[in-house]
């Protein structure tokens, strides 16, 4: 009895040994994505065209899932076969950003418009709906003081501004939407709440579809999206860009490649490039 | 007099304390049928439980991958956590000088302290890397996940298996040793046997921790939605697939999420009734 269970679990282990050879074939591409409904996936999908013939998200289903970026960074860090995407303001130098179609992923840029994968922070709002104070916080926002914080925290700024000089208002202002614009609206709100001592805000991580239609309904004043607007919100809301997110494409900086056609990136994801060889 | 309503007050109050966990229980199980339950039903049981593909944005929702992901890593978890944990707690009891036990002891009350969020980072920094040397490919799947949860359940079944090997009486082993038989001899053919229930109950009670462990797991396994084909393959289980959606989820999506917490609730229930089977029969 006692032989034919060491037996067995010997067979298992050789087994098991022999899985492992077979699995070793050194440069195929570890796909690293973020989950389905994130925004930065969403952005990533649309901006690139990996979709199938109905336009739905097609990222091969065999692409390892994160439910973060700083997961995803950790993982192409460890992995110097791996393949991921994040915003470009997480980016550390632990990994390496790849040059898309020969264009590096800069601020200077996405700002010429030059790198192909960047996508708008978006604030919405009904016309008309805006308290004063509504109004001050955007005009903030929008000033040369809100955009510095936005270019601090790594993301890109639109407008040059006149520096801010506070009002002096007092009340609530509530935001909802995009996690993804959440961090750095959470600095803005502090810095503005530290030069208006008696505002409260109130940002709620609801995803940028929740958000815009928190605002469609009234229920928050500002909706916020990490995406263009669809056609029917834009048609019930304003829409203010208030800063740009580049999405860069990170590998490990063990890996030989340091630029990628946006195409291949389309085919890595597709699942129809396999191994890091088949790009040159 | 005032002596006897005060009792009754207190004792009132006893009872609504206990009634606290019971309404909890009795509230999540309402909330998850009420919400799971008309989701699969539009989704279709055979088509729910049986589907090998889960694409929530064109309203494809199969979790076999999922549950298939959820046992595997549970397997695995009691393949690597079984026999330590065994073997563990036999040394505790029976090898391990004072000293020394008063060193393990407190460890393996801290590796049960452990916020899983924390071994999900250990996972990712040390166990991923070191698989993907071992086996190539990314190192994210189910052998890190089992590596990993192997661990975790670790101190459970230490645990449950060290009180039940103290609760055999001593003349069992005392009456092994006279008969001749060697020390490891009676150990492993007479003490454990006879510890055999609380044994299997801290197994049962190791493999619920580990097929409801969430964060960690999505850490480490890949969370691809698809059945692996070697133990180096990703996977995703049960309890990521919700973690990793919920927060978007909207109409029939959330649905079958909370669908998905509707089969994790079913598999911890059915644990549960073996461990109440195994500890009855124990009591005997």
């Amino acid at each position: 009895m006692k032989k034919i269970v060491s037996l067995l679990m010997a067979a298992v282990i050789s087994a098991g040994l022999f899985t492992g050879c077979g699995a070793k074939t050194n440069d195929s591409i570890t796909v690293v994505s973020r989950e389905d409904g994130s925004g930065t996936r969403s952005a990533f999908v649309e901006l690139l065209g990996i979709v199938d013939a109905d336009g739905g998200d097609a990222i091969v289903d065999t692409a390892e899932v994160s439910n973060s970026t700083s997961v995803v960074i950790t993982t192409v860090k460890g992995n110097k076969n791996a393949i991921g995407y994040a915003s470009l303001g997480a980016v550390t130098g632990d990994v390496k950003a790849l040059k898309i179609d020969g264009v590096a992923a800069t601020v200077d840029n996405i700002k010429n418009g030059s790198y192909p994968i960047a996508r708008p922070f978006n604030v919405a709002y009904k016309n008309g709906a805006l308290s004063e104070l509504d109004e001050d916080f955007l005009a903030f926002i929008m000033s040369a003081d809100g955009q510095t914080i936005i270019n601090d925290k790594g993301y890109i700024s639109v407008s040059e501004g006149e520096p801010y000089a506070p009002a002096g208002l007092s009340g609530k202002i509530t935001l909802a939407g995009s996690t993804s614009v959440a961090p750095v609206m959470d600095v803005l709100a502090d810095k503005y709440k530290e030069l208006n001592p008696g505002v409260t805000i109130e940002i709620q991580q609801s995803g940028s579809s929740a958000g815009i239609t928190s605002a469609i309904e009234g229920v928050c004043a500002f909706g916020m999206a990490s995406r263009e607007l669809k056609p029917d919100e834009a048609a019930a809301l304003e829409c203010v860009t208030i800063a740009m997110d580049g999405i860069a494409v990170i590998v490990n900086n063990e890996n030989g490649v340091s630029d990628i056609k946006s195409e291949q990136i389309k085919n890595i994801y597709l699942g129809s490039i396999k191994n890091w060889s088949e790009i040159g | 007099m005032s002596q006897r309503i005060r009792e009754l007050l207190m004792k009132l109050l006893f009872l609504l304390c206990a009634c606290v966990s019971v309404a909890a229980v009795v509230m999540i199980c309402a909330f998850i049928f009420v919400n799971g339950v008309p989701a699969i039903a539009e989704i279709g049981l055979f088509k729910f439980l049986g589907g090998l593909r889960w694409e929530p944005s064109k309203e494809i929702f199969g979790i076999l991958p999922m549950i298939v992901g959820s046992i595997y890593v549970t397997a695995g978890a009691v393949l690597v956590g079984v026999p330590v944990g065994i073997l563990t707690a036999v040394f505790l009891v029976k090898y391990c000088p004072d000293k020394l036990y008063r060193l393990i002891k407190p460890a393996i009350e801290l590796l049960a302290g452990i916020p899983s969020i924390v071994y999900g980072f250990f996972g990712l920094v040390v166990i991923v890397p070191l698989v993907q040397r071992l086996g190539g490919g990314s190192g994210k799947g189910i052998l890190s996940a089992s590596l990993m949860l192997g661990i975790m359940i670790l101190p459970t079944i230490i645990n449950t298996t060290e009180a039940a090997l103290r609760a055999v009486p001593e003349n069992f082993y005392e009456g092994s040793l006279a008969l001749g038989a060697t020390k490891e001899r009676s150990i492993f053919r007479v003490v454990l046997p006879a510890a055999n229930s609380g044994v299997l109950a801290g197994i049962i009670l190791g493999v619920g921790r580990a097929i409801g462990e969430t964060m960690a797991v999505v850490m480490v396994a890949g969370n691809q939605t698809v059945i692996p084909s070697s133990v180096f393959g990703g996977v995703r289980t049960l309890t990521a697939n919700i973690v990793l959606e919920m927060s978007y989820a909207a109409g029939l999506h959330r649905g079958a999420l909370i669908g998905t917490a509707v089969v994790l609730f079913v598999f911890i229930l059915i644990i549960n009734l073996c461990f109440s089977a195994v500890k009855r029969r124990g009591d005997k």
